[in-house]
C-alpha cells in the first residue's frame, strides 16, 4: 500500500515535468506545425545557465533563475528568427524544418557538451531547500512540491493569457489558420516569434526544476523533448489541457510499468506508448482531425 | 599506414549504413531515425553468434542480416501507417525500444556491459586479422553493397521507389502497390544496416549499447543529407567527409573528446545550413 501510495507521488512529480514540458512544445507546434527537435536543448540551456552563474559565477538564486529562463526564451526566438521564419515563407516542408530544428538541437547539444563536460553537474540547493517531507508515508522533497505548484501556475496563466487577452486569441487564430489570420490584419510574425519565445522560455524553466531535482547534464535535451512530445501527442497536439493530461499519463504508465521491471525500461515503455498512440488514435485523446 | 586503414575501415562502415539510408529518405523519401538500431541489431546478432556459440563471422553475418531484415519487415509494416513527422517519431520510438532491448535482456546482450572478445572473421583458414586484410574486407563488402544499391536504384524497382517520393498516390493510381514497395526498401536498408554493424562489431571486437543510440541514428541521417539525397556517390563523399572530421580536428590541436563533440557541432550547423540553402544536400537530385 505504501509502495503503491509512493509509486503515485512519483508519477505526480514525473507528470508536473512533462506537462510543463509538454505545453511549451505544445503551444510552438500548434502554431508552426512541425516538430522542432530544439525544445528539450532549451530546457538543458536553462538548467545550465543556472548551474553556470549560480554555481560557478556565484550570482543571487533568483537573479540566475530569471535569466536562465530568459536565455532559453531568447534562443529560442533567434532560432525562429534566423531559421523557422525564412524556410516558412519558402514554404519548407515540415520534414525541412525537422531536419533543421534536428541538426540546430545536435550542435547546441554539443556545444553545451564542449562549455560543460559531459558529466552529470548537480545544481545547487533550490531556493525552497531540499526539505524532505513524509506524508501519509509517502516521502517528497520541497524542489519536487514546487515542480508541481509551477506546473499548476502556468497552465492557469496559460489559459488566462489565451483566452482573455487580445493577444492570446491572436495566438489561436494563428493556430487555427495562419493564411487566415494574416488577412484579417494578424501580424503573424510576431505571434509567431514571440510564442517560440514563450515555448523555449518554458522549457528553460523546466530544465531548471529538473535539474534542481535530479542534476543536469548535456544529453537530458533529447530526453526531454521526447517527453514532451510524448505528452503533447498523446493529449492531442496543440491542445494545452491535452498536453498536461498527457503529461500525467505518461507519467503514471511509467512508474506504474517499471514497478515489476527494471527501472531502465522506462523509456522504451514511453516510446511503446507513443507508438500505439501514433497507430491507433493519431489526433490524441482531446485532438480533432 | 595502420592507422589510414583504420580510418578506412571506418569509412566504410558508415559508407554501408548511409548507402541503406539513402535508399530509405534520399531514393524513397522516407525520413527514419532508426537506422542505427537495425545497425546494433546485426552487430549485436553476429556478436551474440560468434562468442557464445563459435558461429563463423559470415554465417553469423547472415543471421544478423535476416534477423535485421525480418524485423524490418515487421515494423516497417506498422510504421508505414505513419506520415510525415509522425513517421520520424515512429521511428525514434523503435530505436528506443531496441536500445530498451540491448540495454535490459541482460541475459542475453549483458546490458550496458557491452560484449567483449569479438572474433576476427576466417574464411576456409584465410583469417582477417590485421587491419590490411581487414580493409580489403571491408571494400570488398562496401563495393558490393554499393553495386547492389546502384543495380536496384536502376532498375524499375529503383524508379517506383523514386515515383513514391515524388508523388505516393499517383503512382498508387497506376496500379503499383506503394506499400510493398515501400517496405521492401526499408528491409533492404535494413539488410545493409546489419551488415554494416557485423563488420563493426567484428573490427572493434567490443560493443555496448551506446553506440546504437538516437544520436548515431541522426549522424547517419548527416551523412546522407550532406552527401545528397538519392545520390549514393554523394553518401561516398558524406561518410568520408564526417569519419576524417574529428580526425582532422585532432590533427590540428584539439583534444579527442572535444573533437567528436566539435564534429556534432560542425554537422549539426551544415544541415541547418543546407536546409535553408541547399535541401537536397551538396550533390543530391532530391529535394525534401
Amino acid at each position: 500500500m505504501a509502495l503503491l501510495a509512493q509509486v503515485a507521488v512519483n508519477s505526480l512529480i514525473a507528470g508536473a515535468t512533462y506537462a510543463l514540458l509538454g505545453m511549451g512544445f505544445t503551444l510552438i507546434y500548434g502554431t508552426v506545425k512541425f516538430v522542432h527537435m530544439t525544445h528539450g536543448v532549451f530546457a538543458a540551456m536553462g538548467g545550465y545557465m543556472v548551474f553556470y552563474l549560480v554555481k560557478s559565477l556565484g550570482w543571487n538564486m533568483w537573479v540566475g533563475i530569471a535569466v536562465g529562463i530568459i536565455v532559453a526564451g531568447l534562443f529560442g526566438w533567434l532560432s525562429e528568427k534566423f531559421v523557422y521564419s525564412s524556410l516558412r515563407r519558402r514554404r519548407a516542408s515540415t520534414l525541412v524544418m525537422f531536419i533543421a530544428s534536428l541538426g540546430l538541437f545536435t550542435a547546441l547539444q554539443s556545444f553545451i557538451a564542449i562549455l560543460f563536460t559531459s558529466q552529470l553537474q548537480t545544481l545547487p540547493e533550490s531556493p525552497f531547500g531540499g526539505r524532505i517531507w513524509e506524508i501519509a508515508g509517502t516521502a517528497i522533497t520541497s524542489t519536487q512540491i514546487l515542480i508541481i505548484f509551477v506546473t499548476a501556475l502556468v497552465y492557469v496563466g496559460l489559459r488566462l493569457f489565451l483566452d482573455l487577452t487580445k493577444f492570446g486569441k491572436a495566438v489561436k487564430a494563428v493556430s487555427d489558420d495562419e493564411e487566415v489570420a494574416k488577412i484579417v490584419g494578424i501580424n503573424t510574425e510576431r505571434v509567431v516569434s514571440f510564442i517560440f519565445f514563450l515555448g523555449s522560455a518554458l522549457a528553460g524553466l523546466a530544465g531548471i526544476l529538473v535539474g534542481f531535482d535530479t542534476g543536469v547534464h548535456p544529453t537530458m535535451g533529447l530526453l526531454a523533448l521526447l517527453e514532451a512530445a510524448v505528452s503533447a501527442i498523446i493529449g492531442g497536439l496543440g491542445n494545452l489541457f491535452g498536453s498536461v493530461i498527457g503529461g500525467f499519463l505518461l507519467a503514471f504508465v511509467e512508474n506504474f510499468g517499471v514497478m515489476k521491471i527494471a527501472n531502465e525500461w522506462r523509456g522504451a515503455i514511453a516510446m511503446g506508448v507513443l507508438l500505439l498512440f501514433l497507430l491507433f488514435k493519431p489526433e490524441g485523446i482531446f485532438g480533432k482531425r | 599506414m595502420e592507422y589510414l586503414l583504420h580510418l578506412f575501415v571506418l569509412f566504410a562502415v558508415y559508407a554501408i549504413l548511409g548507402i541503406g539510408l539513402n535508399l530509405i529518405t534520399g531514393f524513397t523519401g522516407l525520413i527514419s531515425v532508426a537506422h542505427a538500431a537495425f545497425f546494433g541489431i546485426g552487430a549485436y546478432t553476429t556478436a551474440l553468434l560468434t562468442t557464445e556459440l563459435g558461429m563463423n563471422f559470415f554465417l553469423a553475418c547472415a543471421a544478423g542480416v535476416g534477423v535485421s531484415v525480418i524485423l524490418a519487415l515487421a515494423v516497417g509494416a506498422i510504421l508505414s501507417r505513419l506520415k510525415g513527422d509522425y513517421y520520424v517519431l515512429g521511428t525514434v520510438s523503435f530505436s528506443y525500444v531496441v536500445l530498451g532491448v540491448l540495454l535490459n535482456w541482460e541475459e542475453l546482450t549483458r546490458g550496458p556491459l557491452g560484449i567483449a572478445g569479438i572474433l576476427k572473421p576466417s574464411f576456409f583458414g584465410l583469417s582477417f586479422t590485421s587491419t590490411l586484410s581487414f580493409a580489403l574486407l571491408s571494400a570488398a563488402v562496401l563495393a558490393g553493397v554499393y553495386f547492389i544499391a546502384r543495380f536496384a536504384t536502376r532498375s524499375s524497382f529503383g524508379r517506383v521507389l523514386k515515383a513514391i517520393r515524388e508523388d505516393e498516390q499517383a503512382i498508387g493510381v497506376f496500379g503499383y502497390r506503394t506499400f510493398s514497395y515501400k517496405l521492401a526498401v526499408f528491409a533492404l536498408g535494413a539488410g545493409m544496416a546489419a551488415v554494416a554493424g557485423s563488420l563493426f562489431a567484428s573490427y572493434i571486437t567490443f560493443i555496448d549499447p551506446t553506440a546504437f543510440n538516437v544520436m548515431e541514428s541522426i549522424f547517419i541521417l548527416a551523412i546522407v543529407i550532406l552527401g545528397g539525397l538519392a545520390n549514393l556517390k554523394g553518401t561516398l563523399a558524406g561518410a568520408a567527409f564526417l569519419v576524417l572530421l574529428p580526425e582532422a580536428l585532432r590533427f590540428v590541436g584539439f583534444a579527442p573528446d572535444i573533437a567528436g563533440q566539435l564534429r556534432q557541432v560542425v554537422y549539426g550547423l551544415l544541415l541547418v545550413f543546407l536546409m535553408l540553402y541547399r535541401p537536397q544536400g551538396l550533390i543530391g537530385e532530391y529535394k525534401l
